[in-house]
């Protein structure tokens, strides 16, 4: 049972994932008046990518891309879905806290093997995208753990169920408003699209993939937009008992999400930081200062 | 074995590989290794043993005394095993240098010193070697003259500030209890007033604090460890800034106890909780620094400084988790930092002297052991699951979050996102990127090299992945400081705050990293180009011509650069000033030159018949 829960649980999230990325181009499409690819598009995508040519730079050119999709799963792993979470007991949020810095650390490790200026360009932008959300995103988390008093997901998702109402309950309200905030730069879309700004930099750190490199990139995007909103999910609306209504959730989520990435233009970094360290930190600042205060 | 014999050996080692150098290098070397090798293996089998010796019985009325317990022996052994890898990888790095006999000799004396520091059973042994230790440090620090010579100037003063804060602290202690035995000193200050605690925790505190470099007492540390040869900068890094860790826990559990530690300050302001804000500061602001540096070796410098802050938040929470998570911090930095800076030290071997990370690049295909060793240090420092630095840190945040502190707890957090910045600007502009024209022809690190760094390597990841073998020792520490004993296993704790199951992570990862290579496997293989043959959207690159790593996160470094002046350092330099030209002005007054001295005299003669005339006071 366990080892089928090991296997079903990143399939589901690969599953997603993929659906993601094909509705995303559906539903942008459907904004902007066009019909727009099928929804299984990027899956044949991905299929043929890996059946084409490509180059390599280096050893550590392969085993960036490989450390990058590998983390992605091993997240995948340990974040509940709907009652269904096959890690539940080995290290909690920390440890998926700190799986989230290693793929971008496995791409800047690919990237660094190429000397490729676009690359290197998008590499440091990651990071400091990345430093740019984490500092709202950690004060959220640091909220959600100190108001459960637990580091367990699971707990914290049983706990939300036991208070009744499944949406964020009162003090963790801006905490949740905090993390919707800064959820488009944590999945990387607009206007926090800076890292690949495919008109600018040519999509930056995938400047230099092609073939099967490209499609585990295309893999771990789509795996890291489930890891995005499947936090969101699990942290602040409740979780789910069942993988229906978590999918569903997290259809309502990603929704929300596009709205936004059509509506946008893209900011430039420094915009993009300025604004992550200005609104949604001082948001998620109060919000964990109420929880500290509120206490039990 | 005998406590004495070893300290014996210890420092008989250092002035004989002095005296062996005049014969030759060779046999010195060896020699070096040999005393180091015995000194570590002799440590090991002290395990789990408590003994004690009277190393001389009545120096000035104090008997002089070697104790060695859980906790001595954890910080005895660190020392004696890096160390030793030190020497090894001293070996290529020192050959052919003038006074290297001198500098085999210095580190082995520190090392010596450090032993004592860690077995001494009394206050005065323990200031003893406390200052062997400082004083042959400088001299290591300032091998290289010049720049390195102000460096451990730098050092210097602010070491002796901190041994004449302990050397009052020990005059003190000695006039109150008249003993100096660490154990009755202790028993004696349990029913001391909170007065008294405070001032013995100052005094000795302000000795450990300049030593362990946390803020505000860190600006030794930069330039210290840049300048030293990289060796030592290992052994600096790696233990000797432990040591004031190692009296920090001395004094904060075994001197002061637990129960008064926690009490000391007031009801607001703890103490213990004025020393975690302490290391968050420490934490902080050198992590951004160490973002600016781009000295390879400054910037695992002011890395070091950061770090300490982590191990300071752990052990001063007072929690058996927090002490746990400290103490093993301690470990792994002492482990992965003396790893980083043998990295550095290999390349700076063979580039031919070059730490600045602008000019380097691309060496991984030249120094494949190294980038390997650079990338599980690297790793180590930022805390990647499966190597120690992720088990330490998890347990330091594990215990700010239960224990109510999270803004601590984000500080601590935020710091290693600034950790994966600096590690990869450290891996990225040395292994990776554009190799440039003048390194084409760099060999790979010497095999004396290599062997310290795989060593230390395979320990990173050991204590990874089976983080129950440091656990063990330390809950032993834990449980006789007076902490409650933690449920160790040998993949990590069981209890029932919360469990970190290593070997269910590790296997994910493996499994998971498996995964991905099937499925990297399973595609169409590419085809293996040259670096420089890369896709730039049709706007050719000149080779050669740029390095793209200079100015790596520009935009960061442009937005955080004004809130980063180290204020710190610039106040002592004032100080420093301040104090020259007070002390230029008190020598105007001698001159030399015996008629100002006789006037001198006659003035002060004549205002003391001046005054008793006017107001007859004698």
């Amino acid at each position: 049972m366990q080892v089928l829960r090991l296997i079903l649980s990143p399939l589901a999230a690969l599953v997603i994932g993929i659906l993601f990325l094909g509705l995303s181009r559906k539903f942008m499409a459907r904004i902007q008046w066009r019909y727009g690819p099928p929804l299984y598009q990027p899956l044949i995508d991905i299929l043929r990518l890996f059946t084409q040519r490509s180059v390599s730079h280096g050893v550590v050119f392969d085993l960036g891309i490989i450390l990058t999709l590998a983390a992605s799963f091993v997240i995948v792993l340990f974040l509940p879905f709907g009652g269904l979470c096959p890690m539940s007991g080995s290290g909690g949020l920390l440890v998926v806290l700190y799986m989230m810095l290693l793929a971008p650390l496995g791409m800047a490790l690919t990237a660094g093997e190429s000397a490729n200026p676009n690359s290197s360009i998008g590499i440091s932008r990651w990071f400091i995208l990345a430093l740019g959300y984490e500092v709202p995103l950690l004060l959220v988390l640091l909220a959600v753990m100190t108001r459960y008093d637990t580091i367990s997901l699971v707990e914290i998702v049983a706990a939300q169920r036991s208070h009744t109402s499944s949406i964020a309950t009162f003090p963790l309200v801006l905490s949740g408003v905090a993390y919707l905030l800064i959820m488009p730069a944590v999945m990387g879309l607009r206007p926090f699209e800076v890292v690949q700004a495919p008109q600018e930099i040519s999509s930056g750190p995938m400047a230099e993939l092609g073939g099967r490199y490209l499609a585990m990139a295309t893999v771990q995007h789509a795996l890291s937009m489930f890891i995005g909103i499947s936090l969101f999910v699990n942290l602040l609306w409740g979780g789910a008992s069942n993988p229906l209504v978590f999918l569903l959730k997290m259809l309502v989520m990603f929704a929300l999400v596009l709205w936004v990435n059509a509506a946008f233009p893209r900011l430039r970094i420094d915009q993009a930081i300025r604004f992550l360290w200005r609104w949604p930190t001082f948001v998620a600042f109060v919000g964990l200062l109420l929880v500290v205060v509120i206490g039990d | 074995m005998n406590l004495n014999i070893l300290l014996m050996i210890a420092v008989g080692g250092s002035v004989v590989t002095y005296l062996l150098s005049s014969i030759s290098e060779r046999i010195r070397d060896a020699f070096a290794i040999l005393v180091t090798l015995a000194v570590a293996v002799a440590v090991a089998m002290l395990y789990g043993r408590t003994s004690e010796v009277t190393l001389w019985a009545g120096f000035l009325g104090n008997p002089l005394l070697l104790r060695i317990g859980p906790i001595s022996w954890l910080f005895a052994m660190t020392v004696s095993a890096i160390g030793c890898l030190s020497v090894v990888f001293s070996l290529k790095y020192m050959r052919g240098r003038e006074r290297n006999g001198f500098y085999y000799a210095m580190l082995l004396l520190v090392q010596a010193a450090m032993l004592g520091v860690t077995l001494s059973g009394d206050l005065l042994s323990l200031f003893i070697f406390w200052e062997i230790m400082s004083w042959s440090t400088f001299l290591l620090i300032s091998f290289n003259g010049g720049t390195a010579l102000a460096a451990g100037m730098k050092y210097f003063v602010m070491s002796i500030t901190g041994s004449l804060a302990m050397l009052v602290g020990v005059v003190f202690v000695l006039v109150s209890f008249n003993t100096l035995e660490i154990s009755t000193v202790a028993f004696a200050l349990s029913s001391a007033p909170p007065g008294y605690l405070w001032a013995v925790f100052l005094l000795f505190g302000l000795a450990f604090a300049v030593k362990s470099a946390i803020w505000p007492f860190h600006p030794w540390l930069p330039p210290a460890h840049s300048e030293a040869p990289s060796p030592f900068s290992a052994v600096l890094s790696g233990v000797l800034i432990k040591m004031g860790f190692f009296g920090l826990l001395v004094l904060m559990y075994v001197l002061i106890g637990r129960n008064d530690f926690l009490s000391l300050g007031w009801e607001v302001l703890p103490l213990h909780t004025i020393l975690g804000v302490i290391g968050a500061v420490t934490i902080l602001l050198p992590t951004f620094i160490a973002l600016l540096q781009t000295d390879a070796k400054r910037l695992l410098a002011w890395s070091t400084v950061a770090q300490a802050g982590y191990i300071i938040l752990g052990i001063s929470f007072g929690t058996a988790l927090g002490l746990a998570g400290g103490m093993l911090h301690f470990l792994s930095h002492a482990t992965f930092k003396a790893l980083l800076f043998m990295v550095a030290g290999a390349v700076e071997y063979r580039t031919g002297g070059i730490r600045d990370l602008n000019s380097l690049g691309g060496l991984i295909k030249r120094m494949p052991v190294t980038f390997a060793a650079a990338l599980v240090g690297a790793c180590g420092l930022i805390g990647v699951p499966l190597t120690n630095g992720f088990v330490s840190k998890w347990l330091i945040y594990k215990t700010l979050i239960l224990e109510g502190s999270p803004f601590l707890a984000f500080v601590a957090l935020i710091g290693t996102w600034g950790t994966i910045l600096y590690s990869y600007k450290f891996l990225h502009n040395i292994f990776l990127g554009q190799l440039p024209q003048n390194l084409t022809s760099v060999e790979p690190a010497p095999f004396s090299m290599r062997v310290p760094m795989v060593v230390l390597m395979a320990v990173v990841v050991l204590f990874g992945v089976l983080p129950g073998i440091p656990l063990t020792v330390i809950d032993e520490i834990g449980v006789t400081l007076g902490f409650s004993a933690l449920d160790v296993a040998p993949w990590g704790i069981v209890s029932e705050s919360g469990v970190v199951n290593m070997l269910n992570i590790s296997t994910a990862v493996v499994v998971s990293v498996l995964v991905a290579w099937l499925i990297f496997w399973a595609g169409k293989s590419g085809e293996r180009v040259d670096q420089a043959d890369s896709y730039a959207a049709g706007a050719a690159v000149p080779e050669g011509r740029y390095q793209y790593s200079m100015h790596f996160c520009d935009p960061l470094r442009r937005m955080v650069t004004p809130w980063l002046t180290d204020r710190v350092d610039a106040f002592y330099m004032g100080l420093t000033v301040w104090f020259t030209d007070v002390s230029d002005g008190l020598r105007r007054f001698y001159t030399g030159y015996v008629g100002h001295y006789v006037m001198y005299v006659v003035l002060f003669l004549s205002a003391l018949i001046f005054v008793e005339l006017l107001w007859s006071p004698w």
